[in-house]
């Protein structure tokens, strides 16, 4: 039997007791499926429209390891094109960004509209005439969609429809970017970092870690950096969204708690949340929110919380990121983080979430400068002879039955599993089961999208 | 702003105090003295970027986006930077990386008013634990420094540097 499907058994098998073989983490075997079997098939978040708002706005992203140009056309559509030229496959976007008619290849000059249909080549009567444009324009994804602003694509032409895809996930996400009439935009261009780890542990990390962050993230209170102490931010909701998807509330148990809310974005923006879009549900979860902590299979996440880069002068204020978690070679992941804020925030109040956010949730953060260390090595023992010999595997079993405090929560309002207290390690499970089953996955046929 | 002044030839006083000054900088930096650092050599005013860059057509200029950063930092937030890494939970620097930073190609401008403007090139050799293979990081700094009671402190630094996919594990560095 090869490698990856022993691995793929031992997960499937060993990941309702909460055992999670390392070397998914580390083997070249199981990369490489993953670029077909989860990047070549599963809704992939690409950008958000903020960042193209104009006829002819691009930005250069990528699905799995290929650059893909997401462009808005001259009628306003946005698309999604293989950069590869059709005529001997040459990068035809030569920036990261840009406003743009046409995409013009640089080794012969066939040159594609913003719809990437062909529109031309030089000479076209001698060289191309007699031969139909049509067909040959770059290629395209199977389908895109945008949900909030937030652009999706997929590679398969059977995946099922983006908010089937996104199941009870997309409530959350209405929870959050929902919550005026103004919705989010990104500041700047995402910022781009590459470390040796692997992909996975971004998405592990995201979708309800909380219990690293007393031995982590313990410098962050001690700079004043984050205003929850550790003991009292493990209260909340660890929530399975529907199978793949989880993610991770920090609430106080009583509504009356004086601590922040809103994931602690300024009193007057919230005053603009309201129950236009979303249920009284939705919006009393998000008010009683201090963190939110999302993970859409498989690697979009995302984060809103109050921080502060510099607790002497500036109290915590809202800020919000989302990432991806790009898969570079089995051994290295790229990250790109983008911040967000609402629209209808004043430009002070933007600055302050950017600069509060730069200086905890970047590469160069408070916070998440900690987080990449230890991924490091959890891809270091992934490609490890010994872990494979000693049949090492990796715990989950946090929140299991009999395992610590956290328990099943009977009359959750929301869609999914739900979890009271964040001790618990059900929503990374529920991560990996989804996993096991898109690779074990048929071409064609799809695993289960809801856990009826 | 580099340029708007005078050009302090090499072998000038301006010229040598600023050049002794980066020296003494880049030592306290390799040896993890950076509240020292923060102390004696940086002003409480000052502005300290790293602005983002993309890869963008020559027409379009370098790339930098503006307004957007890799570190953006005023005095408060390098002391909160200081203050982190003084914990015994900054696991991101201990055991520490080596860092060597190898500063060149230094023009320094009289400003006037106390100020002094440096252009530099910065090369920062980065190694971690039993690595053999460096991280680098180059670019170039511009800085403005200012004589406050009589000793040179940074006001303004902007480091453009030449990645703009960075390969370090973080930038828990100063540059």
């Amino acid at each position: 039997m090869a490698r990856s499907e022993q691995l793929l058994d031992d997960l499937a098998e060993g990941v309702a007791r909460g055992e999670v073989p390392v070397g998914i983490f580390g083997d070249q075997e199981i990369y490489d499926r993953e670029l077909r079997s989860i990047f070549g098939r599963c809704w992939v978040y690409l950008a958000h429209e903020s960042e193209i708002e104009a006829k002819g706005d691009y930005v250069l992203r990528k699905i799995g390891e290929d650059n893909f140009i997401v462009v808005r056309d001259e009628q306003g559509e946005i698309h999604v094109l293989f950069d590869a030229c059709r005529h001997r496959g040459v990068q035809v976007c030569r920036s990261d960004s840009g406003n743009t008619s046409h995409f013009r290849c640089p080794y012969h000059g066939w040159t594609y509209n913003t719809k990437g249909d062909l529109v031309g080549a030089p000479l076209w009567r001698n060289a191309f005439g007699g031969m139909p444009k049509e067909g040959n324009g770059l290629s395209k994804v199977a389908r895109v969609r945008s949900y909030h602003g937030l652009v999706f694509a997929t590679l398969d032409p059977t995946a099922p429809e983006l908010e089937e895809y996104l199941g009870g996930m997309a409530w959350y996400l209405d929870l959050l970017f929902g919550l005026n009439e103004h919705g989010i935009e990104i500041i700047g261009a995402p910022q781009r970092f590459v470390i040796d780890a692997n992909w996975k542990s971004g998405s592990d990390n995201f979708s309800g870690d909380d219990y690293h962050l007393g031995t982590l993230h313990r410098s962050v209170w001690e700079i004043g950096a984050f205003p929850v102490p550790f003991r009292e931010n493990m209260m909340g909701y660890h929530i399975q969204a529907s199978p793949g998807h989880s993610l991770s509330f920090s609430m106080a148990p009583t509504e009356d708690e004086p601590g922040p809310k809103f994931f602690g974005f300024p009193d007057d923006v919230a005053a603009t949340f309201d129950t236009s879009r979303i249920s009284e549900h939705q919006l009393d979860i998000a008010r009683r929110s201090r963190v939110m902590v999302a993970n859409v299979f498989p690697n979009f996440s995302i984060l809103a919380l109050p921080m502060t880069e510099d607790g002497a002068h500036h109290p915590p204020t809202g800020v919000m990121t989302i990432r991806t978690w790009q898969p570079h070679g089995v051994g290295q992941v790229e990250i790109w983080n983008w911040f967000c804020v609402y629209k209808n925030m004043t430009p002070e109040q933007k600055d302050r979430a950017y600069r509060a956010g730069l200086g905890t949730f970047s590469m160069g953060g408070a916070f998440e400068m900690d987080d990449t260390e230890p991924w490091i090595t959890v891809s270091r023992t992934g490609r490890s002879v010994a872990a494979d010999l000693l049949d090492f595997k990796l715990n989950y079993q946090m929140g299991m039955p009999g395992v610590g405090i956290a328990k099943e929560v009977p009359d959750w309002p929301g869609p999914g599993i739900a979890y009271w207290t964040r001790y618990e390690e059900g929503v990374q499970r529920n991560l990996y089961r989804f996993y096991a089953d898109m690779m074990r996955a048929e071409p064609g046929s799809w695993p289960k999208l809801t856990f009826e | 702003m580099v340029g708007t002044g005078v050009r302090a030839r090499a072998g000038s006083a301006l010229y040598n105090e600023v050049v002794d000054w980066m020296d003494v900088e880049a030592e306290l930096l390799d040896d993890y003295r950076e509240r020292e650092w923060l102390e004696g050599m940086v002003s409480r005013d000052v502005v300290y970027q790293v602005p983002l860059r993309q890869t963008v057509e020559r027409a379009r200029g370098t790339g930098f986006v503006p307004g957007t950063f890799h570190l953006d930092e005023s005095y408060g937030s390098l002391q909160s930077r200081v203050a982190r890494n003084e914990t015994a939970y900054a696991w991101a620097e201990d055991p520490p990386s080596r860092i060597r930073h190898f500063v060149t190609n230094v023009k320094v401008t009289d400003l006037g008013g106390e100020q002094a403007g440096v252009r530099s090139n910065l090369l920062i050799y980065r190694t971690r634990q039993e690595q053999t293979q460096p991280q680098l990081l180059s670019g170039e700094r511009r800085d403005v420094l200012r004589r406050e009671d009589g000793v040179l402190r940074l006001l303004r630094r902007e480091v453009l540097l030449d990645l703009t996919v960075i390969g370090t594990h973080n930038l828990s560095i100063f540059f």
